[in-house]
């Protein structure tokens, strides 16, 4: 059928020289939901439990994270989308009562795992925060921070220039790199922030809240950018703001809250597939209602 | 090219293009919506020439002519509707992914009557060939497929010109119309009345297709100027 269309559409009808050049295979090849699971699983989570001391914050939650694709986690606050998240570059180590049971894989490897040392997962799976949190140093220090520490040998400058040239931030700040990271709206921080997590060259990117503190041109700003960095990295986004998840992500993991006997309050994962089809055809009422902004 | 939103020149050099993606993801539609109607003119020029010249070895070709722009109505149907959930589209970006949801329905539909033709050409085994209505039905080919091509190129430039000026090319188009009705109807005696209705079948579907494209031209108006050609007078199509 593509070879009969071609066809037909060499056959002109004297238009614009761009008005069919539209790729067919490209057209009917299938997107969102029909698109098959091609790209590999980088971080596996298989009934994942996680507790704060006695409370449980999350339970049984197992979904798959691709390579090269944007999973966004959405939900209403307190249904642990955060904490999971935190649970891909062990950042739940930091706090003492924290308990994480269940299967984290990164690679095949388990990252909860006696062997692994967290700094070395960190390198691997790197992060950005809700707010912009430069060091209080030089833009090119900034960058420079991370490599420094982990034994980079090769050209210095060269690194810092195309990592800011990667964060879409080389063009603004080519000129001032000695100056403070603090001089830079905090847009421009935000985007300083994404590229001291690559300068470590990770292959995953976790993103809590990354656009929350940014006016809506940044947040747009930092949108294109991750459309671009997937093209290299895997990216997790946790967003309060549903519209985001659907704008930017490949993938949407929507969580909820389910209140106990003794009003405990645990997150459970509701529903994770495509994003397309968790926008137009969820297939949890649960879901339905909370994009459809009934609940939540 | 001609692009919804063709430049960025409030942005600074070097800075990252906001909502690039969406803009092309928009282009891709609007390349869709041309390729589509590209496809419908050639099958209506193929199904004129079925009707016109008795050329029933064509009319497999215009029935198969036809699957590319169903395939292609889907894919742009599903896609738009996929943006307008997860884009939260605005303004011109609004208007534009209401028209074209309508801009398909109109190419769709003339993709049909195209094959119509052929069939009813095909049921008749071919029409009675008279120079008179044989003229007059050939003009109405060469002046429907002319409205339907000048919508494409509307979509193709984003051009609002071609909807404010769509409804006086379609008089011509209905002038013929109604002279190719009194025709055939002068000679059903001599052609057999079969023959007669099956003939202002074919008439009234390419009339029909000629309307189609004005609809087109007048929503590609719309999705530039906000308003359509005739809003002061009836927008809605006929």
């Amino acid at each position: 059928m593509v070879n009969d269309m071609d066809e037909v559409t060499n056959t002109n009808v004297g238009l614009a020289p761009d008005a069919a050049d539209i790729d067919l295979d490209e057209m009917i090849a299938p997107t969102g939901d029909e698109a098959d699971d091609a790209n590999p699983v980088i971080i596996d989570v298989e009934d994942l439990n996680v507790f704060y001391g006695d409370f449980h914050a999350v339970k049984n939650v197992s979904l798959p994270v691709r390579q090269n694709e944007i999973t966004a986690l959405i939900g209403p606050s307190g249904c642990g989308k955060s904490t999971v998240l935190r649970c891909f570059n062990r950042m739940n180590d930091l706090i003492e009562t924290a308990r994480v049971e269940g299967k984290v894989e990164y690679h095949g490897v388990d990252l909860y795992s006696k062997k692994v040392d967290p700094v070395e997962v960190r390198r691997h799976v790197g992060m950005v925060f809700q707010k912009p949190n430069p060091f209080p140093k030089s833009i090119y220090d900034n960058i420079a921070f991370g490599p420094k520490i982990a034994g980079y040998k090769d050209n210095m400058d060269d690194l810092v220039e195309e990592t800011l040239h990667r964060a879409a931030l080389w063009e603004e700040v080519k000129d001032k790199l000695n100056e403070s990271a603090y001089a830079l709206s905090g847009g421009q921080q935000q985007r300083l922030c994404i590229a001291r997590a690559i300068a470590t060259s990770p292959d995953v990117l976790l993103m809590d809240e990354p656009a929350s503190a940014l006016d809506p041109i940044a947040t747009l700003r930092i949108e294109e950018l991750m459309y671009e960095l997937k093209k290299d990295y895997s990216i997790v986004i946790v967003t309060h703001n549903m519209q985001q998840a659907a704008r930017v992500s490949d993938r949407t993991a929507f969580f909820s809250i389910e209140v106990g006997d003794g009003g405990q309050r645990t997150g459970r994962l509701v529903e994770f597939d495509h994003t397309t089809t968790i926008f137009t055809n969820p297939h949890e009422q649960e879901t339905e209602d909370y994009i459809t902004g009934r609940f939540g | 090219m001609t692009t919804l939103h063709p430049d960025h020149d409030h942005e600074q050099e070097g800075e990252i293009e906001i909502r690039h993606h969406f803009d092309d993801e928009l282009d891709e539609i609007r390349r869709g919506l041309v390729q589509m109607g590209s496809l419908v003119v050639e099958n209506t020029r193929r199904a004129g020439e079925v009707a016109v010249e008795n050329r029933l070895d064509l009319v497999d070709a215009v029935r198969d002519g036809d699957q590319p722009v169903n395939a292609l109505y889907r894919i742009l149907e599903k896609r738009t509707f996929e943006i307008l959930a997860l884009q939260q589209p605005v303004a011109s970006d609004l208007r534009f992914l209401i028209a074209a949801t309508r801009i398909l329905y109109e190419t769709e539909r003339s993709g049909d009557l195209a094959v119509n033709i052929a069939n009813r050409v095909a049921a008749q085994n071919g029409f009675p060939q008279l120079a008179e209505i044989q003229s007059l039905l050939g003009r109405l080919v060469t002046e429907s497929t002319k409205i339907f091509t000048s919508a494409v190129e509307a979509i193709a430039n984003l051009d609002p010109e071609i909807g404010i000026n769509a409804e006086e090319s379609d008089d011509v188009v209905d002038d013929i119309t109604e002279r190719f009705f009194g025709t055939v109807h002068a000679h059903s005696a001599e052609i057999g009345l079969e023959s007669a209705v099956e003939l202002s079948h074919v008439g009234r579907f390419l009339e029909r297709i000629a309307d189609h494209g004005v609809n087109i031209s007048q929503n590609v108006t719309y999705v530039m100027t906000g308003t359509f050609p005739d809003e002061d007078s009836d927008h809605l199509p006929e």
